[in-house]
């Protein structure tokens, strides 16, 4: 009796971290949202001949699955289609697709996929992973906000953020263009996207 | 040298700014020939620096209009017929307003075209418009039309300056050169 009375607490306890286990897989199972690309924006800015200049990226496409609750389990991939971008002038835009910038004959994508998203302070998150861009990969922090809100019934995420990269480190920019002196090196890029939780 | 114009000549500031605005008005029909055909970061940096000397002109010609009207101005000479005096005056409100006038049509430009404008890479001016590509492209035509009319009004200005040296053998070439001698 003393023996099996011994045994059955280890059992027990052996059951509820199973228990426990269990309920932290069903965490894993973080809900997913798809990207209301009418109502999200990514844009780039840069410094052109001593003044600042703009440019958006109008086609991408974002996987986020994500829980406050549940960090580690949370999933952030961003594609961008680099061959759609746009500076509101056809004469820059066409010579930014060439070969010795952006190359989108043979890079026609970037891609961001975070490896972790932690919280920082004031309530923010940073995505710490890993941006691919003209065939260059690269570690980049990207840290931005989330709002949360029910629209018609539906949980809806407000991604906002900013993150400055330096577009040599990605090679776009050969030949002439490796000089800042009239492009400068450094581009910021800000996203504000409206998620929509995935049914 | 005399710093102020004198009524018999032109003082130092006025010949100064007078010679510099000559020279960087050739530098800038160079830089927009050289970049009319290249394309990439060659014509960005023509055009760029087109742009900077362009501002700089335009910031010459406020001191230059300024000093003008707080100076004396040496008068023409009185042997001049009533025509050619029109055409003198005529001549020197159009070099004048052109002045002003092209680098505020390039000024437009550059902002309708989106391409704000930077002094040397020191500062940003602000858009003098909004993006507008009808506006731009208009503006492209009326600066470049302003060029050749600068051109047109430059030269008579030269000719007119060679007849007064040579042929009418007065002053009003010399009166506008550093080291002449002025009786």
């Amino acid at each position: 009796m003393i023996r099996q009375f011994r045994l059955a607490r280890p059992l027990a306890a052996l059951a509820m971290l199973l228990a426990a286990s269990a309920a932290g897989a069903a965490g894993t199972a973080v809900p997913s949202y798809t990207l209301d690309a009418a109502k999200s924006t990514l844009d780039f800015g840069f410094v052109q001949a001593g003044a600042q200049n703009k440019g958006h990226f109008p086609k991408f496409t974002v996987n986020f699955a994500f829980a406050d609750d549940n960090l580690a389990a949370a999933h952030l991939e961003v594609t961008v289609d680099v061959a759609a971008l746009n500076t509101d002038d056809k004469e820059r835009d066409d010579t930014l697709r060439e070969a010795d910038l952006f190359d989108v004959a043979k890079f026609p994508q970037a891609r961001f996929a975070a490896t972790q998203i932690s919280k920082t302070a004031g309530g923010a998150y940073a995505a710490a992973g890993s941006l691919t861009l003209r065939g260059v990969t690269r570690a980049v922090q990207v840290p931005f906000t989330l709002k949360s809100a029910s629209e018609q019934g539906r949980q809806v995420l407000y991604m906002v953020g900013k993150t400055v990269i330096r577009r040599l480190d990605f090679g776009v920019g050969q030949g002439d263009w490796k000089s800042t002196e009239w492009v400068g090196n450094e581009v910021t890029v800000t996203f504000n996207l409206r998620l929509i939780a995935a049914n | 040298m005399q710093v102020r114009n004198t009524t018999a000549r032109w003082g130092g500031v006025a010949q100064f700014l007078h010679w510099l605005i000559v020279a960087l008005i050739i530098t800038q029909v160079t830089l927009a020939l050289l970049a009319s055909d290249r394309h990439g970061m060659a014509k960005l940096a023509l055009l760029a620096r087109h742009k900077s000397v362009g501002i700089t002109i335009l910031m010459l010609a406020v001191v230059r209009f300024a000093w003008r009207l707080i100076n004396p101005t040496p008068p023409l000479p009185l042997t001049l017929k009533p025509y050619e005096r029109f055409l003198a005056n005529f001549t020197h409100a159009a070099l004048y307003a052109l002045i002003f006038a092209m680098p505020i049509s390039g000024w437009i430009m550059s902002s309708a075209r989106g391409f704000p404008v930077s002094w040397f890479n020191l500062f940003q001016l602000p858009d003098l418009v909004a993006k507008n590509r009808p506006l731009y492209e208009a503006m492209l035509e009326t600066h470049e039309a302003l060029a050749w009319t600068l051109g047109a009004v430059a030269t008579l200005h030269l000719l007119a300056a060679l007849k007064h040296h040579f042929v009418l053998k007065d002053t009003v070439l010399r009166r506008m050169l550093p080291f002449s001698k002025i009786p």
